[in-house]
């Protein structure tokens, strides 16, 4: 998008559980809704978007914006985990009764695309305590203006992990994209690449569902368009 | 809409109330001269007793604010405290008959030195048992009404007058002069006229007053025997409301957690006797956070816009008023770390109820809610288990008693039985219920056991 053109709210529609009456509900602009089936979306509840509403709005400080942000993160860390493989467990519980429940099956890390990334592990490690956490850099190259990759640093048994991808803004979704490259390139399995985002532009994340179709997106909001320079 | 009364929005009919054992109030009037020991007499039952819903309730507190002159008079010795004239009874009965409703009352403050009533008032509520205390306690016919027991407490006049003298010359600081002309003028001949006249109204006489055990000892004996008829009353009521309701389906205000893999997955380590306290305390807050942020879902929101860093306008939604919590004590405390990850500046209120084991019977111990809580938009009451439901019923009726209204109240557990969720429903049909697991009916109270490691 040119930076002339202002970004076209996404419909406001009323936001609210099921047991108020449309009336009673406030009217917000909620995320754009995309048929991707690897994209999935998180509950557009009025929290989450008075959550949303924190963070965007430039009065936010920054303990706030952090705050806020991790809320989020941890809502889409949660929402992310549940895409993993569970096995049925069945516990004797404390009272004497036994109770059928799930194991969790496999081993994750995460990986932040560095920098705006690493804002997102702390959410990350809020949930899952002693993850492995891997690190890649990529900057935009000056001669070509493609992003380029400059550093990476991942768990030496990637290739057997779960990926938790971490990256708050997804715009054209080009270090997006080289990340999962990289990923592939270490021997991960697209089908178990989980990018985790906060606001994403539709046009970039509809490119890349349609790459990467066996890899999923949670993202919170799907904005109209997005500034690329964010 | 059926018309309800403001405070008492609970019932939606009346087999569907829940009776908290304060709602129905014993009144124990103690009458007597001054100096006859009635005071003493009050301390003796409520400390052999020994229990927190016996309270003493002295007349002095509703002494009418004097005027200017009056003050003049009173600082000379020369005003009737022992006339009835000086003692505010409408505010009395009405503060009577609010509490024999299980509603809260603010009990004046009244001062000697200004002979004033004072801006501060002392907050009464939930006793079982009040005893009325005041030389004029079996005066007003309508107080008489409400009266279970009326006890005479009567001593020689001259063991009287020198009590008198010896406790308002170490406690009111006043000259013996003064004490000796207020005695003859207004305290003897208002004895005769007002005070004495009680006795033929009352139930029981106690003679020698503190020093008459026997009688003491029997008065004892009747509030016990009537705090069991109350206890086994609120025990049938809760028993009653668990059948009435087992048959319906949950309301729509009760929010199950979606059982997602993650959820599952939690519960499960949570219920594994083999999980380490550390690794308990650690997934039981992952899931109450998220109990919490469901819970956060329900309160009120209004269109908020603001503007981005790139300054574009997004129609987003703001939190509406003060979200506080009261923790149901000592389990809510628990909920209280995922709390703080949530609302990290939460205002938060404690209540201790504990189920009497003999009975099963909930018992309300301690409570401190927060100022203003009527105004908050959402309170969030905080227990990670309910089984039967007993504790959150009286919980629920705590807060409506304080002002907070049925709907503005979410209750958060972490597991509850079916039986207890459709009960506290029904009773409570708007409040809202936020569950993270259906378990097992009578399931003991394990989880803070486990989470706070004793």
């Amino acid at each position: 998008m040119s930076g002339n053109t202002e970004p076209i709210p996404s419909p406001a529609q009323g936001v609210g559980p099921v047991y108020r009456s449309d009336k009673e509900k406030p009217t917000a602009t909620v995320s754009k809704s995309i048929s991707y089936e690897n994209v999935h979306v998180l509950p557009q509840t009025p929290q989450l978007i008075a959550l949303l509403t924190m963070i965007r709005d430039q009065g936010t400080g920054r303990a706030d914006f952090i705050f806020y942000s991790n809320r989020i993160i941890r809502l889409l860390v949660e929402e992310g985990l549940n895409h993993l493989p569970v096995v049925e467990h069945s516990v004797t519980t404390p009272v004497g009764r036994s109770y059928l429940g799930v194991k969790f099956e496999g081993k994750i890390c995460g990986v932040s695309i560095m920098r705006a990334g690493e804002a997102m592990e702390q959410g990350l490690r809020d949930c899952c305590r002693s993850v492995r956490i891997g690190k890649i850099l990529i900057q935009r190259d000056e001669e070509t203006c493609k992003p380029k990759l400059f550093y990476e640093k991942l768990p030496a048994d990637i290739s057997n992990r779960w990926v938790l991808l971490l990256d708050p803004m997804f715009a054209t979704g080009g270090s997006a994209t080289l990340a999962v490259e990289v990923l592939k390139a270490k021997g991960v399995p697209e089908e178990r690449i989980l990018f985790l985002n906060l606001i994403a532009s539709p046009s970039g994340v509809a490119d890349f569902a349609e790459r990467f179709p066996k890899l999923r997106v949670v993202t919170a909001f799907i904005d109209q368009g997005l500034d690329e320079k964010k | 809409m059926e018309s309800i009364s403001p405070v008492y929005s609970a019932a939606t009919g009346p087999e569907r109330r829940y009776s908290p054992p304060w709602a129905d109030l014993s009144i124990i009037g103690i009458a007597g001269s001054s100096g006859s020991g009635k005071t003493s007499v009050a301390m003796e039952i409520v400390k052999s007793l020994n229990l927190p819903w016996v309270v003493i309730l002295v007349m002095d507190s509703f002494y009418k604010s004097l005027t200017p002159e009056q003050h003049i008079k009173a600082h000379a010795n020369q005003f009737d405290f022992d006339s009835p004239d000086s003692i505010d009874f409408d505010a009395l009965v009405q503060c009577l008959g609010d509490l024999k409703q299980g509603k809260k009352v603010e009990i004046p403050v009244y001062s000697f030195v200004e002979h004033q009533r004072q801006k501060h008032t002392t907050p009464l509520y939930s006793p079982h048992v009040l005893i009325l205390e005041g030389i004029l306690a079996l005066h007003d016919p309508r107080i008489m009404e409400l009266l279970d027991v009326k006890i005479f407490v009567e001593a020689d006049m001259d063991v009287c007058l020198g009590r008198r003298v010896l406790r308002d010359v170490k406690e009111r600081g006043r000259d013996i002069d003064g004490i000796i002309k207020q005695w003859f003028n207004f305290v003897k001949p208002s004895y005769k006229k007002f005070v004495e006249p009680q006795r033929s109204v009352s139930d029981i006489i106690i003679p020698r007053g503190i020093e008459n055990k026997t009688a003491i000892g029997m008065v004892v004996q009747h509030i016990q025997r009537k705090l069991e008829e109350k206890s086994e009353k609120h025990s049938a009521t809760l028993q009653e409301l668990r059948l009435i309701a087992s048959e319906e389906k949950l309301s729509p205000n009760v929010v199950i957690m979606p059982q997602t893999p993650q959820f599952v997955g939690m519960h499960t380590i949570l219920q594994n006797p083999d999980t380490e306290q550390v690794d308990f305390v650690f997934y039981f807050d992952r899931l109450a956070s998220l109990l919490i942020e469901k819970a956060l879902d329900g309160t009120t929101y209004t269109a908020r816009e603001v503007e981005t860093p790139q300054h574009n306008k997004y129609n987003g939604l703001g939190q509406e008023g003060t979200v506080s919590a009261v923790a149901i004590l000592r389990g809510g405390s628990c909920l209280e770390t995922a709390l703080k990850r949530t609302i990290p500046d939460c205002i938060t209120g404690r209540v201790l109820i504990q189920t009497n084991e003999r009975n099963e019977e909930p018992e309300l111990h301690y409570l401190k809610l927060p100022p203003g809580i009527e105004q908050h938009s959402t309170v969030m009451l905080l227990d990670p288990q309910m089984s039967s439901g007993g504790a959150a019923l009286m919980a629920v009726r705590v807060l409506i008693d304080h002002g907070v209204a049925e709907e503005k109240i979410v209750f958060v557990t972490c597991a509850a039985g079916r039986s207890g969720l459709q009960r506290l429903a029904a009773v409570y049909p708007r409040t809202k219920i936020i569950v993270g697991r259906i378990e097992e009916e009578r399931e003991p109270r394990w989880m803070e056991t486990r989470y706070l490691g004793c």
